[in-house]
């Protein structure tokens, strides 16, 4: 049995876990800084490299511990480290402390793409689950469906063209001055809103399979600039139904296109629960599997990294103690 | 010099004529309201500068480069967004002054707070929101004074 760490530093959380070769997840630690860019309205980047600092070695320290290993020597195959995309301060962090890692306990380093990740998490909830599956990625830096053929192998067939789609209810968040990330406070008030009240476009109706949510978040802004009576609660609620309508069209079409067992969601907008509820309904109509992760496993976290490392160990893709991070590391670049 | 759009297609338009004004090591501060429609406009310019891929939003990655195809010596843009930094210091900690570079164009949007790292030979794009399609693109700055009738044939 191969036994892997996961290191993951991209962006807010600093977050360390052990997974096995079965998918079973042995202990996953989550520390994030989100308290400290609570008030700045989105994440600093340079606070964020700072608290990874302080916080690597602690929350790697308590995933092996809680997972029962050694922390001087522990008992692992190899050490899997996000090396893109995100914030470059924050990537590496993550990046210097599991070469340092892999160096002395003398195990191979996996460099793991960030979305790759995200692709992982329902194998960890569902470790036996049918191929192929369609993901809807969604999240503060990227939207995107992906087409699974199996662990590791994986196409994109449509993104946003301008702006993510959590990006859009970090943004529309802000304008309505409500609390960093966004997501969780526009879906609290949308559920006490009228979404009829305010009638926003649903862009991108065209064919493909792509998104674009920066029209939405402008039509959002010159609306309630024009009608200053309209209730924050309103405006959240008929922002979530165009942005969630969006995305669950193009959903539809993908599903109409591509023959496959079961249909996911993942990344930090997978945790809104109007998104939610119309996958399922989606599955359902479809007659496919509904993977809608827990919430710990949509949000960002390092056990879907040593998932996916422990899917390049397998295959005899290590990652070089010279790698440096990548910023802008696309999921199309990963084979 | 101002340019009048009306509609994103227009403002894209703008973006790419832009570009052709443009000159390796410049930096453009590019300012507006959200939804103005900063991201369209830098998307029309990186189309302008030979950029085969979509240039979409940078702000969780802060910086974007892009390689350029063209024959006037830029071989890349740094598309920068700086949305959420929040004071000179990030600004300095995240080395944004080392985007200006000899064979590249840098664009940064919301870089009113970070033009103090880039000196006063810089060109400034503000984009302001006159009706719900209509906007009126504004280009100032040293940087552009010294290309003034191409900057009014761009605005005409």
């Amino acid at each position: 049995m191969s036994v892997v760490l996961g290191i993951e530093t991209s962006c807010d959380e600093t977050a360390a876990a052990v997974v096995d070769d079965r998918w079973r997840v042995h202990s996953s630690v989550v520390e994030s800084s989100i308290d400290q860019h609570h008030h700045f309205g989105g994440v600093v980047p340079e606070l964020a490299g700072r608290a990874h600092v302080t916080t690597i070695v602690p929350v790697v320290r308590a995933a092996l511990e809680s997972a029962g290993l050694d922390v001087g020597h522990p008992a692992i195959d190899a050490v899997a480290v996000t090396a893109g995309p995100g914030l470059i301060g924050s990537l590496l962090v993550g990046l210097a402390a599991a070469k340092a890692y892999a160096l002395s306990w003398d195990v191979p380093l996996l460099t793991v793409n960030h979305l790759e990740g995200h692709l992982f998490a329902p194998l960890l909830e569902t470790p036996d689950l049918a191929w192929p599956v369609l993901t809807l990625l969604v999240s503060g830096g990227h939207t995107m469906l992906v087409y699974q053929r199996g662990p590791g192998v994986h196409e994109v067939i449509g993104e946003t063209i301008d702006d993510a789609a959590g990006e859009a209810y970090d943004k529309v968040a802000r304008w309505l001055g409500l609390g960093y990330p966004g997501g969780p406070p526009i879906d609290r008030l949308a559920g006490a809103g009228d979404a009829s009240s305010l009638v926003l476009p649903v862009s991108m109706t065209g064919e493909d399979l792509d998104f674009s949510f920066s029209g939405l978040k402008s039509a959002v802004v010159r609306a309630g600039e024009k009608r200053p009576d309209l209730a924050h609660a309103d405006i959240a609620a008929a922002f979530q139904r165009a942005a969630v309508e969006q995305l669950t069209r193009k959903l539809r079409r993908a599903l109409e296109r591509y023959d496959v067992a079961g249909v996911a969601i993942a990344g930090g907008v997978a945790a809104n629960s109007a998104l939610r509820a119309a996958v399922i309904d989606l599955a359902t109509e479809f007659g496919v599997v509904a993977h809608v992760p827990s919430l710990a496993m949509c949000t960002d976290n390092a056990a879907m990294i040593a998932a996916a490392g422990l899917s390049h160990l397998t295959r005899g893709s290590l990652g070089r103690l010279d790698a440096s991070a990548d910023p802008n590391w696309s999921l199309a670049d990963v084979s | 010099m101002s340019r009048v759009t009306v509609g994103p297609a227009a403002t894209e338009l703008a973006g790419e004529e832009f570009a052709r004004l443009l000159r390796p090591g410049d930096v453009v501060l590019l300012s507006g309201p959200l939804g103005a429609g900063k991201t369209t406009f830098v998307r029309g310019l990186a189309r302008g500068l030979g950029v085969s891929e979509r240039a979409t939003s940078p702000t969780f990655t802060l910086v974007r480069q892009h390689r350029c195809h063209n024959d006037r010596g830029i071989a890349t843009l740094h598309h920068a967004d700086v949305y959420r930094v929040t004071s000179l210091d990030e600004v300095l900690d995240l080395a944004l002054g080392e985007l200006v570079e000899e064979a590249a164009v840098a664009v940064v949007e919301w870089g009113e707070l970070a033009a103090p790292v880039f000196g006063a030979d810089v060109v400034t794009v503000s984009i302001a929101v006159t009706s719900d399609e209509g906007r009126t693109i504004d280009v100032d700055g040293a940087g552009a004074r010294d290309r003034a009738e191409a900057m009014a044939r761009w605005a005409s």
